[in-house]
C-alpha cells in the first residue's frame, strides 16, 4: 500500500537509492541472521578444539584461544564408543536414506502415472501420515516389532526411521512427478522404448533434482532422529551417534571440549550435505517451476 | 522389408466416463498417403491420432495397419513414429542422442545410428546443433530435430500432433515443406492432425475433417473446398471463411429480395435454406445470385483484397475476395453476386442440398 508513495517506479524516492537501500536492507538482515547461526556453532568449534586449560583461564570462556588441539577428539576416539557409534548412524542413515528415496520414486511415479482409484485421497492420506508425531507412531511400531521379534536390530531402525520421513518424501517425488510431462514418456515408448526403459533413460535423469531432494530429506531425518531409535533398540553396540551420546555424556572423564567434539562430529555430515548437494536442494523444492 | 501401411479404422470409439471424444469413425487411409486430421479443438481429433499411435486405447472399435490387427498392440510395437506438439525433445541429452534414441532402442550399433543420424541431420539441416541439448535451440530447430528422429527410424507409418503449432508463421513455411519432402523420402503413410485449416489444405492427400468426435467428411483438398457435405465443412474450410446467408424458401425456388435460387426437389419442403457463397466467386457488380451490402473494411493482401461487408436488410457478414477494389470504399453500398453454379445450398440443419437434375447449382 506504500508502493504509490515510496517505492515503485514513479515513487516518492528515487529509483537509484531504492535500489541501494534495497541491497543495504538485504545485507543488514542477511548479517543478523547469520550472526544467529554462526556464533551457537562458533561457541561449539571454539570449545571443541581447546584444551580444559585454556578454556576457562582467566574465569571466563576463552572466545579466541592462544592455542589449538585436537585432544579432545582423541579421547572421543580412544576411551569411547564414539566410532562404533558414529558407523551405526552411517548404516542406519544410508540404509533408511536409500529405502526412503526408492519407495518415494516408486509410489511417486505410479501415484502420478497410473489410474489408481482414490489417489488424491491416498496421497493426501500419506501426507497427513507425516504431520502424525513421531512418538504417536513410536508405541504401535515397537508393538509390531515385537511381534515380528526385529526388536534390537538394524532393520528395526531402518524401517522405523524410515517409517518417519518416507510420507513426506513420497509427497515431494509426486509433486515432482506430475511436473515432468508424459509426452517425454510417450515419445520414449512410440519409439520402441518399454516402460522400464523409459523411467530409466527418461523419467529418472529428468526427476533427479526431486529424488535428490528426497534423500537429503530423509538423511537429515534418519541422521537426527532420536525418538524410534531409543524406541526400537535396546543394546548399546547398535545405537547411533544421537542416542549413544547421552551415554558418552554420562563418562565422569568426559568435559565441555569432549562434549563439544562429539557434537562438532554429530553436525559434520548434515553440513557437509548441505553444502554439497543444495543446488539440487533448491531445484527439488522448487517442484521444477523455477528451472 | 519397410513399407508404408493402410490404416483401416473400424467402428473407433473412445469416451471418457460420459464424454465422448471420438464416436464411431469408420475411415480407411491409404497406404502412403499425407492424411491430415483437422478440426477445432475439442474434436477429438488428437484423441484418434493417440488411438492410431497406441497411447490410448480405444472403447470400441478395431485398428489394422494393412490386414494386421494393432488394436492391442502397445505403441511400442507399433511400426510408427510420432511427432508431438510440445516437440519432446529429451532436455537431459544432446540433439545427437535425441534423434539417435530410437535406434539405440532397437540396439543398433553406434557406428551405424552416428551414420543415419549425420545423413539425416545433412538432409534437415542441423548438423551444426547436433552435439548441443535442445535448450540451446530455437523453437524451429528443435522442431527440425524431432522430425530427425522420425526420419532416422524410417517408419511405415509417422504421426504428426500439431508440430507447427507453437512456431511462427515464417517457420511453419519452412517446415511445411520439409515435411513434404519428408512425405517423399520416406515410404511412409502420414497422419497430420492440425486445426489449421491452411496447413491441412496446403500438404495433404486426403483431409478428414472431424466435429463433435466425428469425420464429417474425408476427401482431398480440392473436394473438401469445391463440394463440401456441409455448412460446417463449407464455413471451416478456405480463407476466408464461406458467407452463409439466408434465403426465405417456398417450394420451387429460393429467394432474398429480387433474386432467386431454384430448390432441388428433396429441399421443397424446407422453409428457409442457407446459401453459401466463397468469398473467391463473388464478385462486385452483381451475378445470378445478388445480394446488396455495405462496404466495411477493405483489407489489401498484396494482389488480392479482402472486402467485409454486411448485407443491407439483415446485417449478416459477407465478404469478398476480389483483385479491384478502385471503385470501393468503406460505406457503399453495393451489389455482389455468383454464378448460380458456384453457391452451396444447406438445409436448416447445415446438411448440404445437393441438386439434383433440375437445379441450377450442380458442381
Amino acid at each position: 500500500m506504500f508502493e504509490r508513495l515510496v517505492g515503485g517506479p514513479g515513487g516518492l524516492v528515487p529509483n537509484a537509492v531504492q535500489q541501494r537501500l534495497s541491497a543495504v536492507a538485504l545485507y543488514a538482515i542477511g548479517a543478523l541472521v547469520l550472526l544467529f547461526v554462526l556464533t551457537p556453532i562458533y561457541l561449539m568449534v571454539v570449545v571443541a578444539l581447546q584444551s580444559p586449560q585454556t578454556l576457562f583461564s582467566g574465569g571466563e570462556l576463552t572466545l579466541i584461544p592462544p592455542t589449538l588441539t585436537l585432544n579432545n577428539f582423541v579421547t572421543l576416539v580412544e576411551q569411547t564408543s564414539t566410532v562404533s557409534y558414529f558407523l551405526n548412524s552411517v548404516i542406519i542413515t544410508v540404509s533408511s536414506v536409500f529405502l526412503s528415496t526408492t519407495l518415494a520414486v516408486v509410489s511417486g511415479y505410479s501415484l502420478t502415472r497410473f489410474d489408481i482409484s482414490a489417489k488424491t485421497l491416498v496421497a493426501r492420506a500419506v501426507l497427513f501420515s507425516y504431520m502424525v508425531s513421531p512418538i504417536v507412531l513410536a508405541i504401535p511400531l515397537y508393538v509390531i516389532f515385537f511381534r515380528l521379534g526385529l526388536l534390537n536390530q538394524y532393520v528395526s531402525a531402518i524401517l522405523a526411521v524410515t517409517a518417519i520421513s518416507a510420507p513426506f518424501s513420497i509427497w515431494l517425488m509426486w509433486q515432482y512427478f506430475q511436473n515432468i510431462p508424459i509426452a517425454y514418456e510417450e515419445s520414449a515408448w512410440a519409439r520402441g522404448a518399454s516402460r522400464w526403459r523409459a523411467v530409466r533413460d527418461v523419467v529418472l535423469p529428468l526427476a533427479r533434482p526431486g529424488y535428490i531432494s528426497v534423500a537429503i530429506f530423509s538423511f537429515a531425518v534418519a541422521w537426527n532422529d532420536y525418538t524410534m531409535v531409543k524406541v526400537v533398540l535396546s543394546d548399546e553396540s547398535l545405537y547411533p551417534l544421537t542416542v549413544g551420546s547421552e551415554l558418552i555424556f554420562q563418562e565422569v572423564f568426559i568435559g565441555w571440549g569432549e562434549q563439544m567434539a562429539l557434537l562438532f562430529i554429530i553436525s559434520l555430515p548434515p553440513f557437509l550435505v548441505a553444502a554439497f548437494l543444495q543446488n539440487y536442494l533448491m531445484q527439488g523444492f522448487n517442484l521444477g517451476h523455477g528451472e | 522389408m519397410i513399407m508404408a501401411k493402410a490404416i483401416t479404422l473400424d467402428g473407433f470409439t473412445k469416451r471418457y466416463g460420459t464424454m465422448v471424444a471420438v464416436d464411431d469413425i469408420s475411415l480407411d487411409i491409404p497406404a502412403g498417403e499425407f492424411v491430415s486430421i483437422v478440426g477445432p479443438s475439442g474434436s477429438g481429433k488428437t484423441t484418434l491420432l493417440r488411438m492410431i499411435a497406441g497411447l490410448e486405447t480405444p472403447t470400441v472399435g478395431r485398428i489394422l495397419f494393412d490386414d494386421k490387427d494393432m488394436t492391442t498392440v502397445s505403441p511400442q510395437d507399433r511400426p510408427l513414429s510420432m511427432v508431438f506438439q510440445n516437440i519432446a525433445l529429451f532436455p537431459h541429452m544432446t540433439c545427437r542422442e535425441n534423434v539417435g534414441y530410437g535406434l539405440k532402442i532397437h540396439g543398433m550399433p553406434k557406428a551405424e545410428r552416428d551414420q543415419l543420424i549425420d545423413e539425416a541431420a545433412k538432409s534437415l539441416q542441423i548438423e551444426d546443433q547436433l552435439e548441443k541439448v535442445p535448450s540451446e535451440l530455437s523453437g524451429g530447430q528443435q522442431q527440425r530435430v524431432a522430425l530427425g528422429r522420425a526420419f532416422v527410424e524410417d517408419p511405415d507409418v509417422l504421426l504428426l500432433d500439431e508440430p507447427m503449432s507453437d512456431l511462427d508463421a515464417k517457420l511453419k513455411e519452412d517446415l511445411r515443406i520439409e515435411f513434404q519432402r519428408l512425405h517423399r523420402e520416406l515410404d511412409a503413410t502420414f497422419v497430420y492432425v492440425t486445426h489449421d485449416q491452411r496447413e491441412a489444405m496446403t500438404m495433404s492427400d486426403e483431409i478428414a475433417v472431424m466435429r463433435k468426435g466425428t469425420v464429417e467428411q474425408f476427401g482431398d483438398p480440392e473436394t473438401i473446398f469445391h463440394d463440401p457435405d456441409s455448412e460446417y465443412i463449407a464455413t471451416f474450410i478456405g480463407t476466408p471463411s464461406t458467407n452463409i446467408i439466408e434465403f426465405d424458401a417456398d417450394g420451387e425456388l429460393a429467394r432474398r429480395g429480387t433474386t432467386s435460387v431454384p430448390l432441388p426437389a428433396e429441399a421443397r419442403d424446407e422453409e428457409r435454406v442457407r446459401v453459401g457463397f466463397r468469398p473467391q466467386y463473388l464478385r462486385a457488380g452483381g451475378g445470378e445470385v445478388e445480394v446488396d451490402v455495405l462496404v466495411d473494411v477493405i483489407e489489401p493482401l498484396g494482389v488480392d483484397y479482402v472486402v467485409h461487408a454486411t448485407t443491407v436488410d439483415d446485417s449478416s457478414r459477407l465478404d469478398l475476395v476480389t483483385t479491384d477494389v478502385s471503385k470501393l470504399s468503406p460505406g457503399d453500398k453495393i451489389t455482389v453476386g455468383s454464378r448460380l453454379a458456384d453457391v452451396f445450398l444447406f438445409r436448416a440443419d447445415g446438411r448440404r442440398i445437393r441438386s439434383g437434375a433440375e437445379g441450377g447449382v450442380d458442381l
